[in-house]
């Protein structure tokens, strides 16, 4: 039981992370319907921002800082270069999808040739476990946590109180609509893009901060694992997104803990990924989204 | 395929269909008779979309039967209606823009034998080779009389309206049904054409294809059908040919009522 | 002949296959599948385990025969196919566009982690090796001999099944595909099982991958997770998309052209004025690599971009004959 319950603290962690890295997506889908492959190259330039400061200033908030704002940027970038270029051609969504893939592979090749593709070695002493509750955390758990709670707090203020987060809500529903009441729909999504960015960045900081170290590659795999709690919240909604997180979070670390007879013991983290497809492509197959079947359901896309 | 001599094209019994709190299709009954031209009317969200596209299978209903040749086709996937006889067409065009008008006709029909893997390794025999060239043959005939031969080799992503919806004609001709529902044909379409697709759907009943034909557009109902339907709030409030629905009250009452809404 | 030209011709004629397969699927049925390269990889292990015996420890794998090496190819490709069978039945029934994309990502994505983690299959990622010049003992051929050997069998393999493709192209079934890919609800309301025709779409491209990588098992003695690197992914991808989606001559052209640019973009960076270059291979061994792997993914987004279609987009059957005798003159030739 007490395992368990340490399995679960642990699980709020990664789930506080995957939360932060998969509202951030779900803000860019929302306001340009892409599922942006690149997402997170977001989060790597965020931990390699992080880590630049931090060598320089060895002050953690100013690598936070740091790591938002190259994230904020980055995304800005991603969505003036290309995804809105290709959103005003009439570029059909499985073609933007591969391009942003095409631009995770560029930005992950150009980290390669800057800093090599070693890996780097991200260490901020966690400090002691404290007894929080039921749960076994560090200080860099709680930070997370905490920090998670409070972004995700700031974000849907955002969204709901101010007039940029109307705007917002806006041009998620209905891009034209959104236009004809006078809102500039491309400023609004290139300000989404920005602050989806700043919210990225900094959760590839802290994932840096919690696994100890990374690579120009890390941002890719947890993107696979952000999308699964996205999909599986309800591409586009924000709350379900969260939820899907939460879900995805506790089950990646309660799975690999089970003490199930499979590869000789326990399943190995890495099996993580594979596992977080597993119930992404559940999610896919049983949501009634609108999938076609010849004599049941609609056609979408 | 066999032609029924007798009964009806298609009968449609107690059909329903709700979505949500929404009923769309509410004990919707009504028969097309065999080899004549069959109207489909309604004021807007009478359920007539709805109807055809439960008919045609692509969706399924919560209660209700149809009856196609004889045969109950509701629950059945469209590809299978389709291989019955029964062919309809979409509000709007649907011809696959990528291909030529001429491919899209020939590729109208299916063709069993020759549409799988192996069909395309044995497809250099010369039986084969010789079906292929008698269809192609038959396509560009209903190429001409459509007029479209000299768009013939056009990308049919690249036609106006009018065109590709005479395109989708033609590939009805081709395929042959037994029975067609054109899903308002003349949505969108320039009303000179009218007459045209008037004539075309004369052809269909010459050829031996009976029609069922959804439209807003009642001068058009009124050149083309023999007997018509009109639906309202998801049923059938009236059916008869076209003059006597004039001045059926319930039918003017469901048009009026649209309008002041 | 040089080797360095044997080994590029035969890494052409074996990807040429990967992207006519890759093209059934993406360019004709239109669904952009990432799983492929996973039935290539299952064709490559399987020809491995079936052909250099049973592991000796520490290494682990299974099956494990020494059969000769075109029997082992032909359960290769069953096999491929079998695991594309049980893929494309999940992912086809109901998803399309970019669902479809994830899902195909999540399954190759899946055999990855297995084929690399769980080392009782295939030595994890170690991977597997000692596939030396297949059929050479057959012909008595020398260690050079057999490298044209092989380059005339990839040759003619590759040149089959183009041969077999340019039928499929033009026939009834790869029209069918086409219809599914440019509107499947027409397909439907016109006769066409649209799961069916998909998933024998899906399982012939799978075939094809296997039985490519069953080749690029013999050609790299060797087969591990490294050689299914996102590189090697991308360009096919981008070869298939640079060449002409839908288009077996652009597809080839495609190869040939992502062959080029591979091995030859990086030869030229040296000149170029970047800091610190005269520094560049020795500082970062990767350096050349990623350089070689950004080009490609810029290439890939500049064509989606501006030339969507490719260099040689899908022809289309042009009808020569005269188009109304009433209106034309005589009759001319085509």
């Amino acid at each position: 039981m007490h395992a368990a319950l340490l399995t679960l603290g642990f699980g709020i962690v990664t789930a506080s992370i995957l939360a932060l890295s998969a509202v951030a997506f779900t803000l860019q889908y929302g306001v340009t319907n892409v599922a942006n492959v690149s997402h997170g190259e977001i989060l790597t330039i965020g931990a390699y921002a992080a880590y630049l400061v931090h060598q320089r200033t060895g002050s953690a908030p100013a690598a936070a800082i740091a790591a938002a704002l190259a994230g904020g940027l980055i995304a800005l970038a991603m969505y003036s270069s290309v995804i809105g270029p290709f959103i005003r051609f009439g570029a059909s969504p499985t073609v933007i999808f591969i391009a942003t893939l095409g631009v995770s592979f560029v930005i992950q090749n150009v980290l390669v040739i800057f800093f090599g593709a070693a890996n780097v070695a991200y260490n901020i002493d966690p400090g002691a476990p404290q007894q929080v509750g039921p749960f076994l955390l560090n200080a860099l758990d709680e930070q997370i946590v905490i920090s998670a709670v409070v972004i995700t707090a700031a974000l849907f203020f955002i969204i709901s109180r101010t007039k940029f987060g109307k705007a917002l809500r806006a041009v998620s529903q209905n891009r034209e609509l959104a236009r004809v009441t006078g809102i500039n729909a491309t400023r609004v999504a290139a300000a989404t893009f920005f602050l989806a960015g700043l919210i990225a960045g900094y959760a590839g900081f802290v994932l840096a901060e919690s696994v100890g170290s990374f690579t120009p590659y890390f941002g890719f795999g947890f993107f696979l694992i952000t999308l699964t709690a996205a999909v599986a919240g309800g591409l586009g909604r924000a709350v379900g997104t969260m939820v899907g997180a939460v879900i995805v979070g506790i089950i990646l670390e309660v799975v690999p803990a089970l003490p199930v007879p499979f590869v000789g013991g326990y399943i190995s983290a890495s099996y993580n990924l594979a596992i977080a497809f597993a119930i992404l492509a559940l999610v896919i197959l049983f949501r009634p989204r609108g999938l076609f079947t010849s004599a049941r359901r609609t056609v979408f896309e | 395929m066999s032609r029924p001599t007798t009964g009806p094209a298609l009968e449609v019994r107690g059909l329903s269909k709700h979505f949500g709190g929404v009923i769309a299709v509410d004990a919707c009954s009504f028969e097309a008779p065999l080899g004549q031209v069959t109207g489909l009317i309604g004021p807007n969200g009478a359920g007539k979309s709805t109807a055809i596209d439960l008919v045609s299978g692509f969706k399924l209903a919560d209660s209700g039967t149809v009856l196609f040749k004889g045969r109950e086709i509701q629950g059945h996937p469209p590809h299978e209606i389709s291989r019955l006889g029964l062919i309809r067409t979409f509000q709007s065009p649907r011809e696959w823009p990528g291909l030529t008008v001429l491919e899209n006709v020939v590729m109208a029909r299916w063709d069993p034998g020759r549409e799988g893997f192996l069909g395309a390794i044995t497809g250099l025999r010369r039986a084969q080779r010789a079906k292929a060239d008698d269809e192609l043959a038959q396509a560009r005939d209903i190429l001409d009389e459509f007029g479209l031969a000299k768009l013939r080799n056009e990308r049919a992503g690249n036609l106006s309206g009018g065109q590709k919806r005479l395109v989708e004609f033609a590939r009805i001709r081709m395929a042959a049904p037994e029975l067609v529902i054109l899903d308002e044909p003349m949505g969108g379409v320039n009303p000179v054409l009218g007459e045209r697709m008037a004539v075309a759907i004369e052809g269909f009943i010459a050829a031996g294809t009976s029609v069922i034909v959804v439209e807003h557009n009642l001068p058009f109902i009124e050149r083309v059908t023999q007997h018509v339907i009109v639906m309202a709030q998801g049923t059938v409030i009236a059916e008869g040919p076209f003059e006597s629905l004039r001045s059926n009250r319930d039918v003017v009452d469901a048009y009026l009522g649209e309008q002041v809404r | 002949m040089t080797t360095y030209l044997i080994a590029v011709l035969t890494e052409g004629a074996i990807f040429g296959i990967m992207a006519l397969g890759l093209n059934v699927i993406w360019g004709w049925s239109g669904d952009f599948d990432l799983a492929y390269y996973g039935y290539i990889a299952v064709g490559a292990y399987m020809t491995i385990v079936l052909t250099v015996g049973p592991p000796v420890a520490p290494a682990q794998y299974i099956i494990g025969q020494s059969l000769p090496y075109p029997l082992a190819v032909v359960f290769a490709v069953i096999t491929a196919m079998a695991v594309a069978l049980v893929v494309g039945s999940i992912a086809l029934r109901h998803l399309r566009g970019i669902y479809f994309s994830i899902v195909t990502l999540g399954a190759v994505y899946v055999m990855y982690v297995f084929a690399g983690q769980y080392v009782p299959l295939f030595d994890g990622y170690n991977g597997l090796s000692g596939l030396f010049d297949p059929m050479g003992d057959w012909f008595g051929l020398d260690y050079f001999s057999y490298q044209y050997f092989f380059l005339g069998l990839s040759l003619v393999m590759f040149a089959l099944v183009y041969f077999v493709m340019s039928r499929v192209s033009s026939s009834r079934f790869g029209m069918a595909l086409r219809t599914l890919r440019e509107d499947e609800r027409a397909a439907a309301a016109f006769g066409r099982d649209i799961y069916r025709l998909k998933l024998k779409g899906y399982v012939l491209g799978a075939a094809l991958g296997g039985f490519a990588g069953a080749l690029f098992a013999a050609y790299l003695t060797a087969f591990n997770t490294s050689a299914w690197s996102p590189v090697e992914v991308i360009v096919l991808y981008s070869a298939v998309l640079v060449g002409g989606r839908g288009n077996i001559r652009g597809v080839v052209l495609g190869v040939l052209i992502m062959g080029l640019i591979v091995n030859e973009s990086t030869r030229f960076l040296p000149q170029l004025p970047l800091p610190g270059l005269s520094a560049f291979d020795t500082l970062h061994p990767q350096v050349l690599q990623a350089a070689r792997g950004g080009i490609i993914g810029l290439v890939l987004v500049l064509f989606l971009r501006f030339r969507p279609q490719g260099l040689l987009p899908e022809r289309r059957f042009v009808d020569r004959s005269p188009a109304t005798p009433a209106i034309e003159p005589a009759p001319l030739a085509s």
